[in-house]
């Protein structure tokens, strides 16, 4: 017996998560973008998507965000730093792999200085995840050795009943438990059968690409021009990417008023890197397509012990012209290192 | 800070001294600062920009920063008067570690605007001349009119205890110039320091730092004795922006101070 939140009941939840405090956060479809966003009622989620074009970055690390005001009057400058809007929140319906890249970037935003914009959105939601019984030809979480009901970063992961009726409930953590006491009454213990998961080929041997991107000797490798020829620097595959987490930091204002803010930027840009005398260390797109790839498979687990990817395929997905991650993580498992 | 030094280097090329107007501010300066490391300096309405504290760790009493007014932010601290305020935020990264410098020869290689991150540790030996060996600096500028801290210049070319050897790249000399004409890694080779019991510094662009190593490495220097000091582009300086790194090396945390046998680690194609 376990617990089991039929659909029916989902919109009463919604209500009473409302009166509990919380914001209720799901993927929404606006016209043809979907994305997470806050919800009035049950029937306002698109729970039919494979996911939302958008990831749960967002919510957390928002594509624009003020860090501090400034006021400068009679030679005294005064500054007052913005706290990012408080509140409890509950997203649900979120995928396995979004959750997975909200604890993949948790180190990041913790060393050295602690991002407290980052952590204390983190603190104040609750992700309820639906694991996946549908993917697309995108999707690569088991490539990353992850997998359509993955835990990682879940506080709740609902699995999908085989009759569609419903989700049976895998409690993960306290803040979970805390959350799903609210809606205690409207679960039901019972024994009801879930749906297969979704079947998601493995599109390449991570440990071959690992090797390959460690061994010095393909820093140079012609097969970085090759691959990225045609990316034209859009960065569309880092602002949808669930762990992409590059910023820049400008001043929108005057001499005497104004606002800093912290705003997503992209290695895909050829001013990212660029230096006041015109130096660029990444002079050329192909030296920032294997940046992203370093990063992701190389740099940042080094550091982290953690790939800073989930496997969402968001970037190959919607790149305007074909590449992604996956193309590239492909052929690089075919060469010999 | 409050701007209370305001000098012009060369064409374009400016020092701000500046004061902490918050002693809680100035007191973790002077606990956390020394040679090497690198601040954030702002302008509101304008932005940030990074350069090395360019003043040593034996003086801790305000922070010089020299910079070359060519965008927004150094063009508002460009213009930026006696008094005026402007922000800092820092110090950031690691740094010489000048204690281990001490009864030994010093060798310093600079080019350019770079010679700043340089002075600060050059300061902070001479401070304490007595701990340190020889002192030798091999500095270039394209022109006569383009050498920083003139001044200083002047004041180590007559110091007996300072070997001094100024260089400006070919046409680039006045008619008065008395000094060397070429380029650094060049007058380095020809003034041949001795690589025994020596340290090296060096700081320049990145196709001096390049050609230098290479001549050091000629004159017989170990790659774990000669420190340099990189620069990249930051926004952040504590790790998360994304921008700074060469390899997996993260500038703003991991340096900007690495030895040259750390350099040599490191990609070549994307320094």
């Amino acid at each position: 017996m376990t617990k089991i939140l039929f659909s029916d009941k989902l919109d009463n939840c919604v209500t009473r998560w409302q009166a509990a405090g919380f914001t209720v956060i799901g993927p929404v479809t606006k016209e043809t973008l979907s994305s997470y966003a806050a919800v009035e009622h049950a029937s306002d989620f698109d729970l039919g998507i494979v996911l939302p074009d958008r990831s749960l970055k967002e919510l957390f690390f928002p594509q624009t965000e003020p860090m501090l005001r400034y006021t400068i009057k009679q030679q005294a400058i005064n500054t007052e730093d913005f706290t990012p809007p408080s509140g409890k929140r509950l997203i649900i319906g979120g995928r396995p792999c979004d959750a997975a890249g909200l604890s993949i970037d948790d180190p990041l935003f913790g060393w050295d200085y602690k991002d407290k914009y980052w952590f204390q959105r983190r603190n104040e939601s609750v992700i309820v995840t639906i694991a996946c019984t549908k993917a697309d030809d995108f999707c690569l979480c088991t490539s990353l050795k992850l997998a359509p009901d993955s835990t990682n970063g879940s506080d709740i992961l609902l699995r999908p009943l085989e009759n569609n009726s419903g989700w049976e409930v895998e409690e993960l953590t306290d803040r979970g438990r805390e959350a799903f006491l609210a809606i205690a009454e409207l679960l039901l213990e019972a024994s009801e059968p879930t749906a297969p998961m979704a079947v998601v080929p493995e599109m390449f041997d991570l440990d071959t690409c690992v090797a390959w991107l460690q061994n010095p000797e393909n820093f140079e490798s012609k097969f970085w021009k090759d691959i990225s020829m045609r990316c034209i620097g859009c960065g569309s595959c880092t602002y949808l990417c669930p762990t992409c987490h590059c910023f820049d930091i400008q001043d929108e204002g005057d001499t005497y008023s104004g606002i800093r803010r912290k705003n997503w930027d992209s290695c895909s840009f050829a001013l990212f890197t660029m230096h006041t005398s015109g130096h660029n260390p990444r002079s050329t797109q192909s030296a920032r397509w294997r940046q992203r790839i370093m990063h992701k498979f190389n740099y940042f687990p080094g550091k982290f012990n953690v790939n800073s990817c989930s496997g969402c395929g968001r970037c190959s997905r919607q790149c305007p012209v074909d590449m992604g991650i996956t193309e590239t993580l492909q052929k690089i498992s075919t060469l010999h290192s | 800070m409050k701007i209370v030094g305001r000098h012009d280097e060369a064409p374009g090329v400016k020092t701000l001294r500046l004061e902490f107007q918050n002693p809680d501010d100035h007191e973790e300066f002077k606990n956390t600062f020394r040679t090497g490391m690198f601040g954030l300096y702002g302008v509101y309405g304008e932005g940030e920009s990074t350069f090395c504290v360019a003043s040593p760790e034996t003086r801790k009493e305000y922070i010089e920063c020299t910079f070359r007014q060519s965008g927004r932010v150094t063009s508002a601290l460009a213009n930026a008067d006696i008094g005026d305020l402007i922000t800092f935020r820092g110090p950031y990264g690691n740094r010489f570690p000048t204690e281990n410098f001490q009864g030994k020869n010093l060798l310093f290689v600079s080019g350019g605007i770079a010679l700043p991150p340089t002075r600060s540790v050059i300061w902070s030996c001479l401070d304490q001349r007595e701990k340190f060996g020889t002192v030798t600096i091999v500095y270039g500028a394209r022109t006569v009119a383009d050498l920083v801290y003139k001044h200083e210049l002047e004041e180590w070319q007559n110091r007996d205890d300072v070997d001094l050897v100024l260089t400006v790249d070919p046409g680039g000399e006045s008619p008065d110039w008395t000094h060397k004409i070429g380029f650094v890694p060049t007058v380095l080779e020809d003034a041949a320091p001795s690589p025994e019991n020596c340290i090296a510094v060096i700081c320049g662009p990145p196709i001096m730092i390049k050609f230098t190593l290479i001549s050091l490495k000629k004159l017989g220097f170990d790659e774990t004795n000669v420190y340099t000091t990189l620069e990249n582009r930051m926004k952040c300086g504590v790790g998360k922006c994304g921008r700074c790194n060469v390899g997996s090396v993260y500038v703003c945390k991991e340096g900007p101070v690495f030895t040259a046998a750390e350099v040599s680690c490191m990609p070549a194609a994307d320094l």
